[in-house]
């Protein structure tokens, strides 16, 4: 216990604190659990920034979310480059929007992000189609799925374009108290 | 970026961490406020302070943390079982911190106090201890500072004076107090955040958007919860299809059955706490030892067996939605446990205050029993509602299937066991250790029987606000309930003569007037006496802190109407907004 770690300098550890809502022994714990996925490719010593990132099968192994039905999404949102392979800082602001202290309204714009298969900033129809087949394993008919989309978007879109924008599901996650607990990954 | 630099360094953390952006950015605007910071104002001491400052917050953070309980094992329940059924456990360790720290205070104020001055009791000489007492709370313990029997009413003489009566009523009283407002902000935050009014379960958005658990880890787990979304969407597309409308005479028949069970469910309840009344006041003479185990074993049977009874009349009737069924359900059961706990605590204010000579004690002794019985017959209905349904639904009727864990029933035993041990702690100050052990044991008894014998729950939803009904009801009849039995043996009951630390006194309130009569000798206390005759002691304090209470809530309430009015016509606007600029 103490500052005798070798990772991390000083202030990066400060920045990893500010930035997100870890404490100092799960930002360790957390480059831990990073390393272990794969310990060839990522060095003990982060103090000159090495430009190293996991790709995304490495990622969706992890058995936090290896049978999530959106993990693949999950790791495209968070990743700089938009395919899922994470370097250190995206692992650690994924996990600290996914923790327990993030307030709804962050949680809420990175729940849209997810849906939001098409990167539009509007959940449309076929975005809701594709959330739908990863939630029901393809057992839906093609009717029942046009129906449970066109009544999603009826109940939810309220200016009414057809698709929801990012208000229309905050306004939705407001009425769902829920979902900060729902919206939510141990590690 | 400009309005962040205009706020203060804490909130200009939060603010950066809230941002939906990449970590790269938000390391950038971090970097670009506290050099910009640094440049601008050149106050280098002001930013090592704060920083350093910020550390220290961080590393006190880091500490609590390593004190958390049972974080992997809350982590493996909510990723196999959902949230919902996680909220049992966490509910579970929130009222084991209730008891622990009852125990901390009471244990070092009152208790430790008594151990130092005189630390050998003053055991009558033909009495030894025997394995029993563990079961019935009576005989050797009687004796023992486990019980009101035990302490001393006399000033302590050591390093300092230490009033033994002034230390008994305060240390109950700041902690009874103390849960009061814990209970009543975490009651207020939960009401804050969760209690919402509409019901969105049946809403399909709220089905396919926001209710998958991110957090359920098991792969067969996933499976099962999108076999069920898949049942509930399904169910809600055919309900939009047939609507069903009732005739009048279905309406009627529905309302029958439904007064029928009401009136059937609550003559149970008064049938159960008259049977006890009787039950005791027929057997009370019976002091022997194994004798006095007869009521509490029927209390813990009644509050087994009955709500079983409750759940099969659930079955018959017909409600509208899911939650007016559980609503149902939670209020039949509470009705049960309060006219139970009445009937007893008549019996205990009424009957035995006026009957014994130790009479605290024995109440203690009463509480006591009722615990350690109840531990008992909770492991019981462990067994039987766990492991027995398994067995029956796995091989003898496979139609039953596999037992889900019945939150709001297990949940209604804690409050109910929760209780039990705010009544005795007046009674009988060591009672929270014995309930820690209870707990303790509890949490991991039921661990092992979720894991082994329960399947995850089929319909998800509405967790958050069976919580923030779990908490609400905590306070509101049961800790409302037994503050005002402790007040009530405090205030009109007088203190018996031979032992316990309020003898000869009047009341037990009393204490506190000797008090003052005793500072006002002292001329630095005075405003200490003049608070206690002028606010505490006159009524017009009391009922202008009402009258003006109850003009803020009135104003709260008419500011909450016409925020309500403003966000109908909000929601108008963004429609007429879209129709004019599609």
């Amino acid at each position: 216990m103490g500052n005798k770690q070798t990772i991390f300098t000083a202030q990066q550890l400060d920045a990893y604190q500010d930035c997100t809502y870890f404490t100092r022994k799960e930002i360790l714990r957390l480059f831990d659990r990073y390393r272990d996925l794969a310990p060839q490719l990522v060095p003990l010593d982060y103090t000159n920034h090495p430009d190293v990132k996991l790709p995304y099968e490495l990622i969706g192994s992890m058995p936090e979310l290896k049978d999530n039905p959106f993990r693949q999404r999950i790791a495209e949102v968070f990743s700089e480059d938009g395919e899922g392979n994470m370097t250190l800082d995206d692992f650690l602001d994924m996990f600290s929007v996914l923790s327990e202290m993030a307030p709804r309204d962050l949680k809420a714009s990175y729940a849209f992000k997810i849906y939001d298969f098409n990167n539009d900033d509007f959940i449309c129809k076929s975005d809701l189609e594709k959330t739908l087949n990863r939630l029901t394993r393809n057992e839906l008919t093609e009717d029942e799925v046009r129906m449970v989309c066109e009544k999603v978007i009826d109940e939810a879109d309220l200016d009414n374009d057809g698709r929801l924008s990012l208000e229309d599901f905050q306004h939705m996650i407001v009425r769902a108290p829920d979902f900060l607990s729902t919206f939510h990954i141990r590690i | 970026v400009k309005e962040f630099v205009a706020l203060s360094t804490r909130d200009r953390i939060r603010a950066i961490r809230d941002l939906a952006m990449s970590f790269e950015e938000k390391k950038h605007i971090r970097w670009v406020l506290t050099d910009k910071q640094l440049n601008l104002y050149c106050y280098t001491c002001n930013k090592l302070h704060s920083q350093s400052l910020r550390r220290c917050g961080y590393s006190i953070r880091s500490a609590r943390q390593t004190l958390e309980l049972w974080q992997g094992i809350m982590k493996e329940i909510g990723g196999k079982f959902g949230t919902s059924v996680l909220s049992y456990f966490l509910f579970l360790k929130w009222l084991l911190m209730f008891n622990i720290f009852s125990f901390l205070i009471n244990f070092g104020f009152i208790t430790i106090p008594l151990l130092v001055y005189d630390p050998s009791p003053n055991i009558p000489p033909n009495v030894s201890f025997r394995g029993l007492e563990i079961l019935t709370g009576a005989g050797y313990f009687n004796y023992t500072v486990m019980y009101y029997g035990g302490y001393s009413n006399e000033t302590l003489i050591g390093l300092v004076d230490y009033n033994m009566q002034l230390a008994y009523f305060f240390t109950i009283a700041v902690y009874m107090v103390l849960c009061g407002i814990a209970l009543i902000f975490s009651m207020a935050s939960s009401f804050k955040e969760n209690y919402v009014l509409a019901d969105t379960v049946s809403n399909s958005a709220w089905q396919l958007l926001c209710s998958w658990d991110f957090s359920i880890t098991n792969e067969r787990a996933v499976r099962q919860r999108k076999n069920n979304l898949r049942v509930q969407l399904k169910e809600s597309l055919s309900e939009r299809a047939q609507r069903e409308l009732l005739t009048l005479s279905e309406k009627l028949k529905h309302f029958g059955v439904h007064l029928g069970s009401w009136l059937l469910s609550t003559g149970l309840a008064v049938g159960c706490g008259a049977s006890i009344y009787y039950l005791y006041a027929a057997n009370w003479s019976l002091l022997q030892e194994a004798e006095t185990l007869l009521v509490p074993f029927v209390v813990s049977l009644m509050n087994l067996v009955v709500p079983l009874f409750y759940s099969l009349f659930n079955k018959f009737e017909h409600y509208s939605s899911l939650g007016r069924q559980i609503y149902a359900l939670v209020v039949r059961n509470v009705l049960l446990k309060m006219s139970i706990l009445a009937v007893l605590c008549y019996y205990w204010m009424n009957v035995v205050a006026e009957k014994f000579s130790c009479w605290e004690s024995m109440v203690g002794q009463a509480l006591y029993r009722l615990v350690i019985v109840d531990f008992l017959f909770l492991m019981l209905g462990s067994f039987f509602g766990e492991f027995l349904s398994n067995v029956i639904g796995t091989r003898l009727l496979p139609r039953l299937g596999v037992p889900e864990f019945d939150v709001a029933r297990n949940v209604l035993e804690l409050i109910y066991a929760q209780t039990l041990a705010w009544i005795g702690i007046y009674f009988s100050p060591l009672l929270p250790a014995i309930q820690i052990l209870k707990f303790f044991i509890l949490f991991y008894l039921k661990k092992v029987s979720l894991t082994q014998n329960c399947q995850p729950p089929r319909r998800t939803g509405r967790a958050a606000q069976m919580q923030t009904i779990f908490i609400a009801l905590l306070f509101f009849p049961f800790f409302v309930g037994a503050l005002s039995i402790v007040a009530y043996t405090a205030w009109r009951l007088t203190p018996s003569e031979q032992c316990g630390p309020f003898r000869g006194l009047n009341n037990t309130f009393s204490v506190v007037g000797v008090w003052i009569d005793d500072l006002q000798e002292i001329p630095a206390s005075q405003w200490v006496v003049w608070i206690y005759q002028n606010v505490i002691r006159s009524e017009i304090f009391y009922f202008l802190i009402t009258l003006i209470i109850i003009v803020i809530i009135y104003i709260f309430w008419q500011v909450t109407q016409g925020r309500k009015q403003l966000i109908g016509q909000l929601r108008q606007q963004i429609v007429n907004v879209s129709v004019l600029h599609p």
